[in-house]
C-alpha cells in the first residue's frame, strides 16, 4: 500500500509539468497578450490609451520576453506557492481568487447535495419499480432536466423569482449584504438566492445520475446473491440497501476525483447568466483578455486538485471495495 | 492674453463671479454634523477653499441619501470619476470651458498656462491642495525614467518637447512651450483627464527620492509587487479609480478596496463646490455601485436596481424598461447621442487582397455601396424610425453642420448604383444574379464586426436584401474585438462595420483627428493611421490624393491661428469625407435610453449622452442631483443592520 501511494504521488509531478505547458502553450495561442486586448477595448470606448502605463506593465509582465521565459517565470513562481499578479484586476492572483471562492464553494456544495438528494430516491425507484408509470414519469422529468438547456431556464427563474417573489436579479445575495461580514439575515438572503442557481445547474446533473444508478442498481438486482438474499427471507428493503446498493455506489466514489475541482470551478455558463460572483465568470474574463497568470494559475490550481481527487477517490474504491486490486498497475 | 474667468452663462448651470461667493453663508452638511460636533472633522468653512465654485442646479437640492448604481467591472469604478467631472478646467453643457479646480487660467499665445488655483482648497483627506502637488508631479514622476517610462505624455508635447514648469507661489503654476498647444486644456478637461497634480504628501511615501530603502522595501512586499516604481505607479490611478487611501478632488470618494462586488463611494467633504443657498456639493451622500454581469444590467435596471443608469442599456431595451415603468418607481428618458453614425461600414483601404483594395479605393465602388443601402428601411424596421439617415460626419447640433454633408450620396437610388458598378467593369453575373470580379469571382464582401451587439448583424441582415438587388452578395461575420481589431490591422478584413465618428458636435477648435488617418484603430485606414502613430517605423504612408489632402489640411488645422481658420479648414475637410465616402455611414441619433429613478432630480428631461464632449452625466453637474429625503435617509440608515 505504501509503496502504491508512493508511486502515484510522484506520477503526479510529471503530470502536473506538462498540465502546465499545456496551459500556458494554449492561453499564448491567440494573437496578442493581455495589453493588447487592453488597447483594444480602451480604443473601442474612445479612451486615450496611456502610454506610460502600457510601457510599464509591458516590463511588469515580462511581455517582451520570449515565450519560454515567461513560462519560467509563471512556473517558478507557482513552484514558491507565488499565483502571480493579475493584470486584469491589478492585484495578486490568491485575492483575486480568495474571495469568490467561499462562494463558489456554497454553490457547488448545495448543488451535489441537491443532486444527490433528489436523484437518490428517484433512482432507486425507478430501478426497483422498472417500466412502471411512475418510472416513465420520473425519467421523462429527468430527461427534461437534461435537454433543457441550463441558460434559458436560468433565464427564466430569474424573472419569476424577481417578478413574484421580489428576488433581486442575478447574484447570491441582495445588493445591501455584498461586501458585508457574514451574519444570520445575509445567510437568509443568500439562501433566498441561493435556489435558482442549485436548481438550475443542478437539474442537468440530477438526469444523468438518475440514469447512472437506475442502470447499476438493474444490473445488481439481477445477480444470484440478490435472489438468495430475497429467498432467505430477508424483507426487500433490507436486502437492497445491504448489498446491491452498495456496489451500485463505486462509480459515484471513482466520481469523487471529478467532484474535487468541479466544487472550486462552478458552472460558468451559468454564472455568467445569473452574474454569481464565483470563479466560472472570473476565469471567462481571464481568459477572454489573456490575463496569463489568473487564467493559468487558476487552471492550474483546478489541475492540481483533480490531479489529487483521483489519487483519492482511489484510494477510496480501495478501501470500500476489497475487490479492487492495487498492484494491477504495476504488472501490467 | 485671454482669461478664462467664470462666465455668467445662458444656461441653467451657471458659475458666478467669485466676489459672490464670498457673500454666502456656507452651512454645514446634515450627514456631516455629527463628526464636527465630535470634533473629527473641520467645520465647512475650514474644509472649503476661501472661493469656492459656484453652481447654480435647476433645483437646489435636499443634501443626503444613497444613489444605487449598476456597472458591469469593477474597472468601471472609474465612471464616477467620469459622472463626477471635476477637472482643472471643464466644458459646461453648452461646450465653453471653465475653471473649476483651477480659479483660473491664463493663456499667453497658446503657449504660457498660467494657472491660479482657490486658496484653501484640500484634498479629500484634508491636506491642503498646492503648486507643490504640481511640482510633484513634473519633477518626481513625469521626469522620472523609473516611473515614467515613455517620457511625457503625449498632449504635453510639442514637436516632441515639454514644457517649462514653473512654481510662481504657492498658489499659480506655470507651463510655457514654444510654440503653441492646442490640445492641453482639453486634455485637461477631458473625460478621462490628463492629470498633472498627484497628492504629494501621500505619494511621497512611495517614492525613493524621499522614502528611506528599507521602508519601502517593506511596502513592495507587503504590496507584493516587484519594486517601488510598480508600487506607485499601482497606488496613483486618479482615473481609474482603485485606491481607497489615495486623496483625491472629486465629489465622491472610492470607500471599498478592491476586489468587490459592490463599491462604495462617499462625499468629498472637502469639494470646492457650494449652491447659491451656501450648501456644500455633492448633495448626495452615497453613491452604491453593484457590479453585475453587463448582459443582465437591462434586467436588473428593469426591477429598479438602479436609481441612475444609461451604461449598458441600449436602445433595443427600451420596449423593456417602458413596460417596467408601472411596476418600478423610475422613468425612461431618451437621450440623444453623439457618435456622427450609430453604425457605419469601413471598406478597408489598406486590405492586402490586390483586387479588393483596388476595388475599396474607387470611390464609385464605395458610393455605388453607400446608394444600394437603404436607410430608411433600417431606421424604421430597427429603430421605430427616430434615427437620423445618412453619412457619417457631423450632427446637425454641431456649428459645422451642413445637410448636404449627410445626405451626400445617401439617398437609396439601386438605378444609379447598378450604373456606378457597371462603369467599374463589373459587368458580367453568375446564374443567380451576383455580379462578378474581374478574375471570375463572384462579388462577395464579409463585413467583419466584433460581434458584441445583435444590432449589427440585424442591420446587416436588411442591407443583404437591397444590395442583393444591385448584384452584391454580404457576408456577416461576428468575432471578437481584439480578433476583430487585429484582422483589421493586418488588412485580412475586406469590410467592417462599427460605430461611425465618436464626436459628431464638433466645433471649430475641437481637431478633426478622426476624419484624417491618425491612428491605426480608424478601421478603413489602419496601415496609415499606424505610420502616422509609430512616425513611420510600421505601416504604409498614404499614397491616395484625397487622403493625402486631408493629412494637409489636418497639419493646417494645427497652424491655424483663429476659429474661422480652423472652421474652414473643417468644412474642407468634411466635404471631402462626405464625397469620398471613406466610410459609409446609414444611420445617426439613435437615442439612449436614461433611467432614472422618480426619487431622483435635476436630471436634465433631454440632454446628450456621450463620451466626449459629454463625460456622460458629468457636463450635467451630477453634484447637484439629489434624493428625495424620507425614503432614501431612512434606506441608508437601515441598510447597517441585519
Amino acid at each position: 500500500m505504501f509503496h502504491y501511494i508512493m508511486r502515484r504521488v510522484l506520477i503526479m509531478i510529471p503530470t502536473l509539468i506538462v498540465i502546465s505547458a499545456v496551459i500556458f502553450t494554449i492561453i499564448k495561442l491567440p494573437p496578442g497578450d493581455y495589453l493588447s486586448s487592453y488597447i483594444d477595448t480602451l480604443r473601442q470606448s474612445h479612451e486615450t490609451v496611456d502610454e506610460q502605463k502600457i510601457a510599464f506593465l509591458r516590463a511588469q509582465f515580462h511581455l517582451d520576453e520570449p515565450a519560454w521565459r515567461q513560462y519560467l517565470y509563471w512556473v517558478s513562481g507557482l513552484i514558491r506557492g507565488d499565483l502571480g499578479y493579475s493584470a486584469l484586476y491589478d492585484l495578486p492572483v490568491s485575492q483575486v481568487v480568495g474571495d469568490k471562492l467561499m462562494l463558489t464553494f456554497i454553490v457547488s456544495v448545495a448543488t451535489i447535495l441537491f443532486t444527490w438528494i433528489v436523484a437518490f430516491p428517484i433512482g432507486v425507484y425507478s430501478a426497483t419499480h422498472q417500466y412502471s408509470l411512475t418510472d416513465y414519469g420520473l425519467t421523462f422529468l429527468g430527461f427534461l432536466g437534461l435537454a433543457t438547456p441550463n441558460f434559458l431556464l436560468a433565464l427564466v427563474l430569474l424573472y419569476f423569482a424577481n417578478v413574484h417573489f421580489g428576488i433581486s436579479i442575478g447574484g447570491l445575495m441582495d445588493p445591501q449584504y455584498l461586501d458585508k461580514p457574514w451574519t444570520v439575515a445575509k445567510a437568509v438572503s443568500v439562501l433566498k438566492h441561493l435556489w435558482i442557481p442549485v436548481l438550475v445547474i443542478g437539474a442537468a446533473g440530477t438526469a444523468g445520475m438518475i440514469r447512472r444508478l437506475r442502470a447499476n442498481l438493474l444490473d445488481e438486482l439481477q445477480k444470484q446473491y440478490f435472489v438468495t438474499a430475497r429467498a432467505k427471507g430477508l424483507s426487500p428493503f433490507r436486502a437492497l440497501v445491504k448489498y446491491p446498493l452498495r456496489m451500485s455506489l463505486n462509480p459515484f466514489i471513482a466520481d469523487i476525483g471529478a467532484l474535487l475541482p468541479h466544487v472550486i470551478s462552478g458552472a460558468a455558463v451559468v454564472s455568467v447568466v445569473l452574474s454569481l460572483p464565483t470563479t466560472g465568470p472570473m476565469l471567462l474574463d481571464a481568459l477572454r483578455s489573456q490575463d496569463m497568470y489568473l487564467a493559468g494559475s487558476f487552471l492550474m490550481f483546478m489541475a492540481s486538485l483533480t490531479v489529487i481527487g483521483v489519487f483519492l477517490s482511489d484510494l477510496a474504491l480501495a478501501w470500500l471495495d476489497p475487490r479492487i486490486r492495487l498492484e494491477g498497475g504495476v504488472t501490467r | 492674453m485671454r482669461k478664462l474667468l467664470p462666465l455668467l452663462a445662458a444656461c441653467c448651470l451657471a458659475a458666478l463671479p467669485a466676489a459672490y461667493a464670498q457673500v454666502l453663508e456656507l452651512k454645514e452638511t446634515p450627514s456631516l454634523q455629527g463628526a464636527v460636533k465630535a470634533g473629527t472633522l473641520a467645520p465647512v468653512i475650514e474644509r472649503m477653499p476661501s472661493d469656492p465654485l459656484l453652481v447654480r442646479p435647476t433645483v437646489p437640492g435636499t443634501p443626503g441619501g444613497t444613489l444605487h448604481l449598476l456597472m458591469a467591472s469593477a474597472k468601471d469604478t472609474r465612471m464616477m470619476v467620469v459622472y463626477g467631472y471635476t477637472r482643472l478646467v471643464a466644458y459646461t453643457p453648452d461646450y465653453k470651458l471653465e475653471p473649476d479646480i483651477a480659479q483660473s487660467v491664463d493663456v499667453e499665445d497658446g503657449r504660457i498656462f498660467t494657472f491660479h488655483l482657490r486658496p484653501g482648497h484640500k484634498w479629500s483627506d484634508g491636506q491642503p491642495f498646492t503648486a507643490e502637488d504640481f511640482r510633484y508631479w513634473f519633477e518626481d514622476m513625469a521626469s522620472n525614467k523609473k516611473l515614467f517610462t515613455a517620457g511625457l505624455p503625449e498632449q504635453m508635447l510639442v514637436d516632441g518637447k515639454g514644457p517649462k514648469f514653473e512654481v510662481i507661489d504657492p498658489e499659480t503654476v506655470r507651463y510655457t512651450w514654444a510654440k503653441p498647444n492646442p490640445l492641453f486644456l482639453r486634455a485637461l478637461a477631458g473625460p478621462d483627464p490628463l492629470y498633472i497634480y498627484a497628492p504629494a504628501h501621500y505619494m511621497r511615501k512611495f517614492n525613493a527620492k524621499y522614502t528611506d530603502e528599507k521602508t519601502l522595501d517593506d511596502l513592495v512586499k507587503q504590496y507584493r509587487v516587484r519594486n517601488w516604481s510598480a508600487l506607485h505607479t499601482k497606488l496613483f490611478h486618479p482615473y481609474h479609480t482603485d485606491n481607497p487611501d489615495l486623496p483625491v478632488l472629486d465629489p465622491w470618494v472610492l470607500k471599498t478596496k478592491p476586489p468587490a462586488d459592490q463599491f462604495v463611494f462617499e462625499r468629498n467633504p472637502y469639494f470646492h463646490r457650494v449652491d447659491p443657498v451656501g450648501r456644500q456639493l455633492p448633495y448626495i451622500d452615497r453613491v452604491e455601485m453593484v457590479i453585475a454581469d453587463s448582459k443582465i444590467i437591462p434586467a436588473k435596471t428593469g426591477a429598479g436596481e438602479s436609481d441612475l443608469q444609461a451604461r449598458y442599456l441600449r436602445f433595443d431595451n427600451y420596449t423593456f424598461l417602458k413596460d417596467a415603468e408601472d411596476r418600478v418607481d423610475y422613468k425612461v428618458r431618451l437621450w440623444r447621442t453623439a457618435p456622427g453614425a450609430q453604425l457605419a461600414l469601413y471598406p478597408n483601404l489598406n486590405v492586402t487582397d490586390p483586387t479588393w483594395r483596388q476595388l475599396n479605393r474607387d470611390v464609385r465602388f464605395r458610393r455605388a455601396l453607400s446608394l444600394a443601402a437603404d436607410r430608411h428601411e433600417i431606421n424604421q424596421a430597427i429603430y421605430y424610425g427616430l434615427a437620423i439617415e445618412g453619412q457619417n460626419t457631423v450632427l446637425p447640433e454641431s456649428p459645422l453642420y451642413d445637410p448636404a454633408y449627410r445626405t451626400a450620396w445617401a439617398t437609396y437610388d439601386p438605378k444609379q448604383a447598378s450604373r456606378l458598378l457597371d462603369e467599374i467593369g463589373l459587368t458580367k453575373h453568375n446564374s443567380s444574379g451576383i455580379r462578378l470580379l474581374p478574375d471570375g469571382q463572384p462579388l462577395e464582401i464579409v463585413i467583419e464586426n466584433a460581434g458584441e451587439s445583435t444590432e449589427q448583424s440585424d442591420v446587416l441582415e436588411l442591407l443583404r436584401d437591397t444590395w442583393r438587388e444591385v448584384g452584391i452578395q454580404l457576408f456577416s461575420k461576428p468575432s471578437q474585438l481584439d480578433i476583430w481589431r487585429r484582422r483589421v490591422y493586418s488588412g485580412a478584413t475586406m469590410m467592417s462595420i462599427d460605430k461611425g465618428v465618436d464626436n459628431g458636435l464638433v466645433t471649430a477648435d475641437m481637431p478633426p483627428d478622426e476624419f484624417v488617418p491618425t491612428t491605426q484603430a480608424q478601421v478603413q485606414w489602419p496601415m496609415w493611421g499606424q505610420y502616422l502613430e509609430t512616425k513611420g517605423k510600421s505601416g504604409e504612408a498614404v499614397d491616395m490624393p484625397d487622403v493625402q489632402e486631408l493629412q494637409k489640411l489636418y497639419k493646417a488645422w494645427f497652424s491655424a491661428t483663429d476659429d474661422f481658420a480652423r472652421a474652414d479648414i473643417w468644412r474642407k475637410i468634411l466635404k471631402i469625407s462626405a464625397d469620398d465616402v471613406f466610410s459609409i455611414g446609414l444611420v445617426a441619433g439613435v437615442p439612449q435610453p436614461i433611467v432614472v429613478s422618480n426619487k431622483l432630480h435635476n436630471v436634465p428631461e433631454e440632454g446628450i449622452f456621450n463620451w466626449e464632449p459629454g463625460a456622460f452625466f458629468g457636463y450635467y453637474h451630477m453634484d447637484t442631483f439629489w434624493l428625495t429625503p424620507e425614503d432614501s435617509d431612512q434606506a441608508s440608515a437601515e441598510t447597517p443592520k441585519g
